[in-house]
C-alpha cells in the first residue's frame, strides 16, 4: 500500500523519537514514541484532516500499531463515507 | 504452604511480628526485618504461586485480604507484601521455558523476597521507557542500572529490573529482567528519610551484573505487553488494598477508643461525631466496593488493554488514594490533637496520616488522570464495566 506523503507529515509531530528519520510503513508507532496521550491527539488530527469519524471499536492498539495499519483504517473509513 | 485460603495462621504470625516492630521501624525508617522473616518462615511470600509449583495457590482476592490484614497494623508492611506479590505474579505469568522451570518452584517455597526496579532518575514513574543501556554478548546481558527508589532493596533476594533491550532502537523497547542478588553487585547509594511509608526503606541503588539472556521475562523489548494485563493491575490493586487496610485499621482503633477508654470525651448523640464517622466509613466502603469489583473485572475481562478496563483499574488507584487519605484526615479532625496528632497516641493515626499522604504520589495521580482523560475520549459510548 502506498502511504499519502501528507499523512506521514501529519504523523511526524506525534512521534517523539522519530527525529528526522524516515517513517516506514511497518515500523511500530509506539516504538517511535506514540503513547496513549499522543494517540488521542493524533486521532483528533486524523479525523480533522481526512473528515472521518473513527468508531470506538477501531480505537485499538492494532489500529495505531503502524503507519500502514492506521492508514488502512482511514482509507476504509473514507470509502464508507460518500 | 497449602492451598489458599489456609493462610490465616501465617498472616497472624506476620501481623504479630509487624505490630511488635512497627513503631521502631517508623521512627528509625528501618525495614521491618522481623515481619519479612515471618513472611519467609511461614511461606506467605509464596501465597500467589500456583499450588503445582509448591505455592499457596492464591489469587487477587487472597492478595487483597492478606495485604489489608497486614496494612491494618502497618501500611509499610502491607505495601512491601503487595509489591512482592506483583513481582511474583509477573514471574508466574510471564516467565517461560527453563527460567520458569527453575524460578517458579523457588518462589513457591515462599522464602524468596522479590523487589521491583522499575523507576529511573530520567523517567520517574514512567514504566514504559528506559535510558538504562544493556549490553549483550552471546549468552549474557550486562546490566548497569541506577535506580532512585527500590522498596526493600537492601533486603531483597532477587529483583525484577526494567532496562532498555540491547538492540533497542527506541527508549520504549524495555525488557523486564529477573536477577538474583548473588548475580548482581548491589550498591546502596543514599538514605531514606521520608514523611511516611518509612519502613519501606526505599533506598537509591545501583545494580550491576552479568545476567543470562534467558532471564528476560516475556518477549525482549516488550515489557509493555506485561504492563497492561499484569504489572499495572497488580500494582493498583495491591496499593489500594494497602491504603484501604491502613485506613480501616485506623478507623477500627478510633471506634474502639470511642467505645472504650475515650468514652468520656465523646457524646454518642453528637450529630457532628455521627456524621463525620458516617463519612469516613462511607469512603472506606466505597473504596472497598470498587476494589472488589475491579478484582472481579480483572479476573474475567477478555480485553484488559481496552479503555473501559484500563480506566477502571486507574480509577481504583486514584480514588483509593484520595478517599483513604481524606478518611484519615477526617479521623484526625474527629479525634482531636492528643490522639490525632501526637505520635505517642496508641491509635497512631498520625503515622497512618503520614503514610497515606504518599498514596496520591506513589505513581502520581496527576499522571494517571491524564491517561484516563485520553482514554475517556476513546470511549464515546461510555462502556461501564
Amino acid at each position: 500500500m502506498t502511504l499519502d506523503t501528507g499523512f506521514l507529515d501529519l504523523l511526524r509531530p506525534f512521534l517523539k523519537y522519530v527525529g528526522d528519520k524516515p517513517i516506514s510503513a511497518d515500523s511500530s508507532l509506539h516504538d517511535l514514541g506514540l503513547d496513549s496521550m499522543r494517540a488521542i491527539e493524533l486521532l483528533f488530527a486524523v479525523e480533522e484532516e481526512y473528515g472521518v469519524a473513527m468508531p470506538d471499536e477501531l480505537l485499538t492498539d492494532s489500529t495505531f500499531a503502524t503507519a500502514s495499519s492506521l492508514w488502512a483504517t482511514i482509507a476504509s473509513l473514507r470509502e464508507r463515507t460518500p | 504452604m497449602t492451598a489458599a485460603p489456609g493462610y490465616e495462621p501465617a498472616l497472624r504470625e506476620v501481623v504479630a511480628a509487624a505490630a511488635a516492630g512497627s513503631r521502631h521501624a517508623d521512627e528509625a525508617a528501618e525495614f521491618p526485618i522481623a515481619a519479612l522473616d515471618a513472611m519467609r518462615s511461614t511461606g506467605l511470600l509464596g501465597l500467589l504461586v500456583p499450588a503445582e509449583h509448591g505455592g499457596g495457590g492464591g489469587g487477587l482476592t487472597e492478595l487483597v485480604d492478606v495485604t489489608m490484614g497486614l496494612a491494618r497494623v502497618d501500611m509499610s508492611v502491607g505495601l512491601i507484601f503487595a509489591m512482592h506479590c506483583q513481582q511474583v505474579v509477573t514471574a508466574v505469568r510471564h516467565a517461560t521455558g527453563p527460567l520458569a522451570d527453575r524460578l517458579l518452584p523457588e518462589l513457591g517455597k515462599g522464602d524468596v523476597y522479590l523487589a521491583s526496579v522499575t523507576t529511573e532518575r530520567t523517567t520517574g514513574g514512567h514504566l514504559l521507557s528506559s535510558t538504562s543501556q544493556v549490553r549483550r554478548d552471546a549468552a549474557t546481558l550486562t546490566i548497569d542500572r541506577d535506580a532512585p527508589i527500590v522498596t526493600g532493596g537492601r533486603h531483597a533476594d532477587a529483583f525484577l529490573i526494567t532496562a532498555l533491550a540491547p538492540d533497542a532502537t527506541a527508549p520504549t523497547q524495555v525488557s523486564l529482567v529477573y536477577a538474583r542478588r548473588d548475580q548482581l553487585t548491589v550498591e546502596v547509594r543514599g538514605g531514606w528519610q521520608p514523611l511516611g511509608m518509612r519502613a519501606t526503606q526505599s533506598v537509591p541503588m545501583r545494580l550491576t551484573g552479568e545476567i543470562p539472556v534467558d532471564q528476560v521475562l516475556g518477549v525482549p523489548g516488550r515489557f509493555r505487553e506485561i504492563v497492561a494485563p499484569t504489572f499495572a493491575p497488580l500494582a493498583h490493586i495491591g496499593w489500594s488494598a494497602a491504603w484501604l487496610g491502613a485506613a480501616a485499621g485506623a478507623l477500627s482503633r478510633l471506634v474502639q477508643h470511642i467505645r472504650g477508654d475515650g468514652r468520656g470525651q465523646f457524646d454518642p448523640s453528637s450529630e457532628l461525631l455521627l456524621s463525620r464517622l458516617a463519612r469516613v466509613r462511607g469512603r472506606l466502603d466505597a473504596v472497598h466496593a470498587l476494589l472488589r469489583h475491579t478484582i472481579g473485572v480483572v479476573d474475567t475481562a477478555a480485553d484488559l488493554a481496552g479503555p473501559p478496563v484500563q480506566m477502571l483499574v486507574n480509577t481504583l488507584k486514584t480514588q483509593a488514594a484520595e478517599q483513604c487519605f481524606a478518611a484519615i484526615d477526617e479521623m484526625v479532625e474527629l479525634v482531636g490533637l492528643r490522639h490525632g496528632y501526637l505520635a505517642s497516641s496508641p491509635l497512631y493515626l498520625e503515622r497512618v496520616f503520614r503514610d497515606l499522604r504518599s498514596a496520591s504520589l506513589n505513581y502520581a495521580n496527576d499522571r494517571l488522570l491524564l491517561v484516563n482523560g485520553a482514554l475517556a475520549l476513546r470511549d464515546r459510548e461510555v462502556r461501564l464495566v
